[in-house]
């Protein structure tokens, strides 16, 4: 919480100028409300004229003024809340920047990203919702139960107790509740969602097992479950609301009775009975936004709980070792075993590879059998349980990250592409890289498109294959001397993926290049395959010499040749 | 909108009530502020004693304390209304899955189906809790303060007629105008608060190629971009707002100007009714501002209303069985089958003979329609013409039940439940059947090795929330509830691609050992299984090109020979 406010307290004009409009908002709703009940008492007394006049201009003028003062209120709190948002984003992005990509690692649920952009929006509401309605509704009882003062000390307290119910108690007491049924709520939710899903995808086996009826009912059963319970956070808001009009009430109809003694014991002029009952009755409407403040609250108090937990991970240990090699190296692994968290099977098992330098090495295996997971590896993203590796003389343990980024050409089954151009995708590859470069890249990757055709967001205007060439294009682009590639081609065809592996070799001569690939196509040219079967390398060798070993390669790709290409 | 008044006019109880209570609550403000300037004109005014007020504070406390108790049930109205019609929704829409197997089948639409049925039927909830109550209250209320006015002052009851108009019109224009902005705003809007995301999202790559660090800059002008054009669509909003306060209180002060000149001036009117008009005149703007805002609540249902009624509507055909119990081992016959959907995928004039015990392989490229073909022959769905024999007679006189005794149908993708491995092998089968059996099941489809590594066996938990099992895995447990079912048609979906050396030998193994006492239809890939089949059936956009053995085949189908040619040297 403490950093959430230090990072919003940046914009301390635009906050103060808030508090300050919104009090003068509410307080020119309570006077107006005040000055009419007065105005309507002393015009019972048959005042001259001329007191009418002002006090009716009076009334018009805080009108006005109300009015105004809740419009300048509402744009400078929101400009406020934008600017806030604007600023939690930069810094939660200086926080997390670090920290990338080995997070990704950390948290294996793909949501991560969204609950973080979910979680800094939910943010947002902190300014606008939580942090300065109490302020306002605080500063215009004050103000009010200061005014009451000169009238009846009695009165003034009334109201400060209204004020500690409506504003404090009532939706603390509402808050509690709600917090429980909320649990409730996403549980109920997340039970729901898990039925229709396993009725939907299910649903061949359902209905093939007879077992659709039973999974019917169970769905329906489950989603009364969560409308019940749903109905139960909607009562128990209806109650809260209910509860806190019903104090407002008492509180107004005690100020009343309590108003109407004083005047005939002579303690209160009976000229002020009626302001002072308008003012209670309206100024119980600050406390409205107090109803949602609980909730609010713990929203942000959870969203700024779960971001920061993560912004105070322990960014990766600073490596100073740096890679040196101007020219291509080599990579050798020696005997690494690697389990991923929560796993009970080690991914990687004794895996050792020797990649001298300028070589070219592909992996193959079924999926599952750890080939991806030599790439994490190589990239630093997990660090090995037990061996090592290489790269040219240095161990990786040794190595800063960015410096293996910086000398390899990183080819990932998920690419990731940006809003905007193509040309703004390429640039990535370096600031140096000129127009023509770019064309000719989008050439060799036999790519149709022109440097300002637009690129949506993830890329999704571009197909897989399209995807998996521009990468290759922005690799292309990027010159640095080693190649670590996931299955680059797998949504090209066979003739697309022939042409741009040529190129590929053509860009990689001489360079060490470690090519993981699903299909067993294409890798008579390899100097070295690999076998992989869970998490262990079954054989290695050439093309040549593992057909002719007739070994487990030999048999992947019998069955390859025989499925057939339809 | 139709469709939610549709839904509304369903729930004719609690709209009644709502209305009811809506009366009450216009009548409870009469009430309350007609006690409270009779309270206070007794004690100001007339100079009374406190004790001839005490039965008036009475009813007056009655009235104030009525207020929130109306509320709170009119907004336990609101909440079961909105509970009625989500119950009865997803019923609805439960109903039409279950019943519509062609749309189900069709796996894609899986997952916007469950968005339909959490978010959309969620979505219906401010309609119904929120703005149904609040318009019948919005509406009724003002009517009833009005009418209180006019019976006391006419001349402030006009000017409340008259001014009145100007909140809703006042609302209409600017929600519009609003509307026209936000959606010039739309793409940019868009584009500014995905920025967060995408460079978050592209942040491994940003990493690769050493970029990060610059993107601070960017997240923040895109940022302060998204501020000043959602300021701008704010604005109007805020204005509105502004000049609807506006009108209120002006109107009001014409009022209260009125009101204080005929009192003061004129005298033609009592302190208590003067007061009675300028405490009523305020609630009944505040009544009319609610109406305006009540539409901002609805809106929101709109989209999601538009959903659930396209979901509803499609077109539903259930599958037809009568009563006759299968016969065993029978002949399964497609003849002169035609059908196509939305999706475009269509089979035209499809005749098949499986004879009992024979092996069928279907072949031919992605999109020809074999899955379809299979799905039907599964009796997943009626085709729209032809019809299915079993034993020569039409399948739709036999009963559901049996049918689906007699037949396993191995998916690419097969469906792990929540829950064990021995539930999910066990799947539909009588409960009585034995541990022994499924464990006999699950060695035949190769599970053996998968359990013994497992500490639980055949009692761990899988699925959503249990240990994820690989595809191969998948299959293998698929397999064996074939084995346990030990059915006379088994329908296979060859994997297209390579899988790891054991799940391919296990699954060659198991289909033999099935096709012993069942016959076999696959949707086929592998050349080894068309060479083994007794039929082949070549499928081509839809219509069966050339059927017959292998060798048939070789020597009369061109397609054919091109198909299994180029897989064998591919």
């Amino acid at each position: 919480m403490k950093q959430l406010i230090a990072i919003m307290i940046k914009e301390k004009r635009d906050i103060w100028l808030s508090v300050l409009l919104g009090a003068v908002a509410g307080l020119t709703s309570v006077a107006l409300f005040g000055l009419s009940g007065f105005l309507i008492s002393k015009a019972a007394l048959q005042p001259p004229l001329y007191i009418i006049t002002v006090m009716a201009a009076l009334v018009k003028f805080l009108g006005a003024a109300k009015a105004g003062s809740r419009y300048a209120e509402r744009y400078v709190s929101h400009r406020a809340t934008f600017t806030i948002l604007s600023n939690l984003r930069v810094s939660f992005y200086e926080k997390l920047e670090p920290l990338a990509p080995q997070i990704f690692g950390r948290y294996r649920s793909g949501d991560l990203l969204a609950r973080i952009v979910g979680d800094v929006e939910t943010l947002q509401n902190f300014f606008l919702r939580v942090f300065y309605p109490p302020l306002v509704l605080v500063i215009v009882f004050l103000s009010t139960i200061f005014f009451t003062l000169f009238y009846s000390v009695w009165i003034a307290l009334l109201l400060l107790a209204g004020l500690l119910l409506t504003g404090f108690v009532i939706p603390g007491l509402l808050a509690l509740r709600q917090r429980a049924v909320k649990q409730g709520i996403r549980q109920r939710r997340a039970d729901l969602s898990a039925d229709a899903a396993e009725l939907l995808y299910g649903f061949r086996d359902l209905k093939l097992h007879q077992t659709l009826t039973e999974k019917h009912a169970q769905l329906l059963h489950t989603a009364d479950l969560y409308v019940k319970e749903q109905e139960k956070e909607g009562l128990s808001a209806a109650g809260g609301q209910a509860l806190n009009t019903a104090a407002a009430m008492a509180v107004s109809f005690v100020v009343l009775a309590l108003g109407a003694y004083f005047v005939t014991i002579g303690e209160l002029d009976g000229l002020f009975l009626a302001m002072l009952v308008m003012i209670s009755l309206n100024i119980f409407d600050n406390a409205v936004p107090m109803a949602v403040f609980p909730a609010h609250f713990e929203d942000t108090r959870q969203a700024a709980g779960r971001l920061f937990s993560i912004a105070a991970e322990e960014p990766p240990e600073i490596k100073t070792g740096m890679l040196e090699q101007k020219e291509t190296f080599s990579i050798e692994w020696r005997d690494v075993t690697f389990t991923y968290p929560g796993e009970a099977r080690p991914a990687l098992k004794n895996v050792s590879i020797s990649m001298p330098a300028g070589t070219k090495t592909a992996v193959v295996g079924p999926s599952g059998s750890g080939k991806s997971t030599i790439l994490q590896l190589l990239l630093d993203m997990h660090q090995p349980e037990a061996g090592d590796i290489l790269l040219g003389e240095r161990s990786i343990k040794e190595v800063r990250p960015e410096s293996i980024w910086s000398k390899t050409n990183v080819m990932l089954q998920a690419n990731h592409f940006f809003y905007g151009t193509i040309r703004d995708n390429l640039q990535i590859a370096g600031d140096d890289v000129t127009e023509s470069e770019m064309k000719e890249s989008l050439r060799l990757t036999a790519l149709p498109f022109g440097l300002d055709d637009p690129v949506l967001e993830k890329g999704e205007n571009l197909s897989g294959g399209e995807k998996q060439r521009l990468a290759m294009a922005r690799l292309f682009l990027k010159r640095a001397p080693v190649w670590l590639l996931d299955e680059p081609s797998s949504s090209l065809d066979t003739l697309t993926e022939k042409q741009i592996f040529k190129e590929l070799f053509k860009k990689a001569e001489g360079n060490t290049l470690l090519l993981i690939s699903h299909r067993l196509t294409g890798l008579e040219k390899m100097d070295q395959i690999v076998v992989m079967e869970h998490g262990q390398v079954v054989e290695a060798g050439t093309f040549a010499q593992l057909m002719a070993k007739k070994g487990y390669f030999y048999e992947l790709k019998q069955i390859e040749k025989s499925v057939l290409n339809d | 909108m139709k469709e939610l008044r549709k839904w509304a006019s369903e729930q004719k109880g609690i709209m009644a009530a709502i209305f009811i209570l809506s009366i009450l609550l216009g009548a409870v403000i009469v009430g309350q502020s007609y006690f409270l300037v009779h309270i206070i004109d007794e004690i100001f005014l007339q100079k009374a004693s406190f004790d001839t007020i005490v039965p008036m504070l009475g009813f007056l406390l009655g009235f104030m304390l009525l207020r929130p108790a109306i509320a709170y049930v009119n907004a336990r109205c609101g909440v079961a209304m909105s509970s009625n019609v989500k119950r009865r929704i997803r019923a609805a829409l439960l109903e039409k899955w279950t019943k519509n197997p062609v749309q189900t089948a069709i796996q894609g639409q899986s997952g916007s189906k469950i968005t339909v049925l959490m978010e959309a039927v969620d979505g219906l909830e401010s309609y119904f809790r929120e703005y149904m109550p609040q318009v019948v209250k919005a509406s009724v209320v003002p009517l009833i303060l009005l009418a209180a006015v006019l019976y006391t002052h006419v001349w402030s009851g006009l000017i409340m007629m008259i001014t009145a108009p100007f909140i809703p019109l006042f609302y209409i224009i600017i929600g519009l105008k609003t509307q026209k902005k936000s959606e010039e705003q739309l793409d940019q809007l868009a584009a500014f608060s995905g920025q967060f995301l995408d460079t978050l999202q592209g942040l491994q790559t940003l990493k690769l190629f050493g970029r990060s660090a610059e993107q601070r800059e960017r997240i923040q002008q895109s940022s302060l971009g998204f501020r000043d054009a959602t300021m701008k669509v704010l604005k109007i909003a805020f204005a509105s707002t502004f000049m609807l306060e506006f009108i209120s209180t002006l109107s009001i002060g014409l009022i209260a100007l009125n009101i204080g000149l005929q009192l003061v001036v004129f005298n033609s009117v009592s302190f208590v009714s003067a007061f009675f008009v300028l405490i009523l005149a305020p609630e009944y703007y505040a009544a009319l501002k609610e109406l305006g805002a009540a539409f901002h609540t609805g809106r929101g249902s709109l989209g999601a209303a538009e959903k659930i009624k396209a979901e509803l509507e499609s077109v539903s055909q259930p599958v037809k069985w009568g009563s006759r119990p299968v016969p065993a081992r029978p002949a399964l016959e497609l003849k002169q089958i035609n059908f196509q959907y939305s999706g475009g995928f269509a089979l035209k004039n499809i005749n098949m003979k499986i004879p009992p015990g024979a092996r069928a392989a279907i072949i031919g490229a992605t999109g020809s329609g074999k899955t379809t073909l299979l799905n039907i022959a599964a009796g997943l769905f009626d085709p729209p013409e032809g019809e299915v024999l079993i034993d020569g007679q039409p399948r739709n006189l036999f009963s559901e039940s049996s049918w689906f005794g007699e037949v396993s149908y191995i998916s690419q993708h097969p469906h792990l439940f929540s829950g064990t491995i021995e539930e999910n092998i066990r799947m539909g089968m009588p409960a009585d059947t034995a541990r022994q059996d499924i464990e006999a099941a699950a060695e035949k489809a190769g599970l053996s090795e998968l359990l013994a590594e497992l500490e639980e066996g055949l009692d761990t938990k899988v699925g959503e929330a249990g240990r994820g099992l690989s595809g191969g895995e998948k299959q293998r447990v698929a397999l064996a509830r074939a084995f346990l079912k030990q059915p006379s048609l088994v329908l296979f979906d060859e994997p297209t691609t390579g899988l790891d050396l054991k799940t391919e030998r296990i699954l060659q193994r198991s289909i033999d050992e099935l096709a012993r006492r069942a016959s076999i239809v696959t949707v086929a890939h592998r050349l080894h299984t068309i060479q083994q089949a007794d039929i082949i059936f070549l499928l081509k956009n839809g219509e069966i090109e050339a059927a017959g053995t292998h060798s048939d085949l070789m020597k009369s189908s061109e397609a054919y020979r091109a198909m299994t040619g180029g897989g064998a040297a591919g």
